[in-house]
């Protein structure tokens, strides 16, 4: 239907998000990237351990704000209009699980 | 709009401040208590030989507030240790299985049981039912299973309770933080009963769960604070605080008693946000918005409001029972009327996540509301 396709368009747009090494994890040298704002959150996990050269099965707890983990199918669209700050998805990661 | 709300029903009273009212106690435990009945098949093709293949089907009446990983140990005793012999047992790998609907549909293991059920219901066309007219079409909810190779890039977590747990806890505190602005409740819990939490689902206990989580739940109970002036003479604005009262701060309205303001911080009507995730039919996508309790002019958000806000094609007025909507929408597996209270939604409707999932599927020539019944 029409209607359900209009809503089905994928968001194209880009969101600013912004990484926050915590604990002993390492600092990123460049931290803020443009993402494709219909990703899945998913996407930015396998972004960033790409980025910190992570290797499968080494462990990396990803929040948002510091405060949660967000869903892996929650797109970065939807987290960024709900928890935004100043414009920025901030996206704290860590080596260890931080805020269980 | 009607001025009736289901959070007036008889129990809900100032006098029940500190109580959870009658009513809200039985909305919930009416979520609570509320089951899919789920049929689970092993994909025949993938039985090693030396299974017994006259062994069909186990029946399960799966809690709606559940998931499936959590449905894992019975399904082997019942159904896989039965089906497959000693040597087959014996390579059985849990970590590898997961479910599929009919339809090629893939049950993600970090869902409600509920909610996979009412996605599915509402993703299925009108058009591919009309085979069948039955309002049962759909039940039992058949699952097939599968031992082997899991397509782990769409189920995106692995199957053991362990990250079930996990990603529950997340959304517990994804919600908190949506409704106050931060995780200090679910983070302020001690850790006995930080845990109960998820023993409570896992043990599908009522008490258990609402033990700990009445504590981070807004209740319904009205506040008694007077209106803010300015605001619309209406029967129900006396009952509500407005949405920009930040927890803390419920002073700046009315100086109102310790009792008072306590009730207002916890007011399901007082938080900034209420969790809501908008599920499209056939895979999406999933729309949150923020959304207050209360709308610009003071009175309750409701649903109707809501889904023609965000879904203006689809619903082309706020009421959703008008001939005009091309679509319908189902929260626990009922049809909430137009002027359900957002608000009291997240009180009383939401899963043990803490979210109000809401279903919205296509409605059809001939079936559509049809599916409703189940």
């Amino acid at each position: 239907m029409e209607a359900l396709e209009t809503y089905r368009k994928k968001d194209s747009s880009k969101i600013i998000v912004r990484f926050k090494a915590v604990g002993n994890a390492p600092i990123m040298k460049q931290n803020f990237y443009k993402i494709t704002a219909s990703n899945r959150f998913q996407a930015v996990i396998q972004f960033l351990r790409k980025e910190l050269g992570w290797k499968q099965g080494d462990p990396l707890f990803t929040y948002i704000n510091l405060a949660f983990s967000p869903a892996p199918d929650d797109t970065v669209a939807n987290l960024f209009k709900l928890f935004q700050t100043e414009g920025h998805l901030i996206v704290n990661y860590s080596s260890t699980a931080a805020w269980g | 709009m009607a001025t009736y709300s289901p959070k007036h029903a008889p129990g809900s009273s100032p006098q029940t401040a500190y109580t959870t009212p009658a009513s809200t106690a039985l909305f919930r435990r009416l979520v609570w208590e509320g089951t899919v009945p789920i049929e689970i098949r092993i994909d025949g093709k993938e039985l090693p030989a030396g299974s017994d293949r006259a062994l069909e089907s186990y029946y399960v009446q799966a809690p709606r507030v559940g998931y499936l990983p959590l449905l894992i140990p019975d399904i082997k005793r019942h159904l896989a240790e039965l089906v497959l012999d000693d040597s087959g047992v014996r390579f059985l790998k849990e970590e590898d299985w997961w479910f599929e609907a009919e339809g090629g549909v893939l049950m993600k293991w970090h869902w409600p049981v509920g909610l996979l059920y009412d996605h599915y219901t509402t993703s299925v066309s009108p058009g591919a039912s009309s085979s069948s007219s039955s309002t049962t079409h759909w039940l039992p909810f058949r699952l097939t299973l599968h031992l082997a190779a899991p397509p782990t890039d769409k189920l995106l977590l692995s199957p053991s309770i362990e990250a079930c747990k996990q990603a529950f806890m997340g959304q517990l505190k994804e919600a908190d933080f949506l409704r106050w602005g931060s995780t200090k409740r679910v983070t302020g819990l001690r850790k006995p009963e930080h845990d109960g939490l998820w023993d409570g689902v896992r043990d599908h206990n009522f008490d258990d769960y609402w033990r700990v989580a009445s504590k981070i739940t807004p209740t319904t109970t009205p506040s008694s604070v007077p209106p803010v002036s300015g605001a619309p003479p209406s029967s129900q604005s006396v009952l509500y605080r407005p949405a920009s009262t930040e927890p803390g701060h419920t002073g700046t309205i009315s100086a109102g008693t310790a009792q008072q303001t306590n009730n207002a911080v916890d007011g399901a009507y007082s938080v900034r946000n209420v969790p809501v995730k908008i599920y499209l039919p056939d895979g999406g996508p999933v729309i949150q918005e923020p959304i207050s309790a209360l709308d610009e002019t003071g009175r309750p958000t409701t649903l109707g409001a809501i889904l023609h806000k965000f879904l203006p094609l689809l619903f082309p007025s706020a009421s959703l029972e008008s001939p005009s909507s091309l679509a319908y929408a189902i929260v626990q597996g009922i049809l909430p009327p137009s002027d359900t209270e957002m608000a009291w939604l997240g009180a009383c409707m939401a899963g043990a996540d803490g979210w109000v999932n809401v279903c919205v599927g296509l409605r059809g020539a001939t079936t559509g509301l049809g599916l409703i019944g189940l």
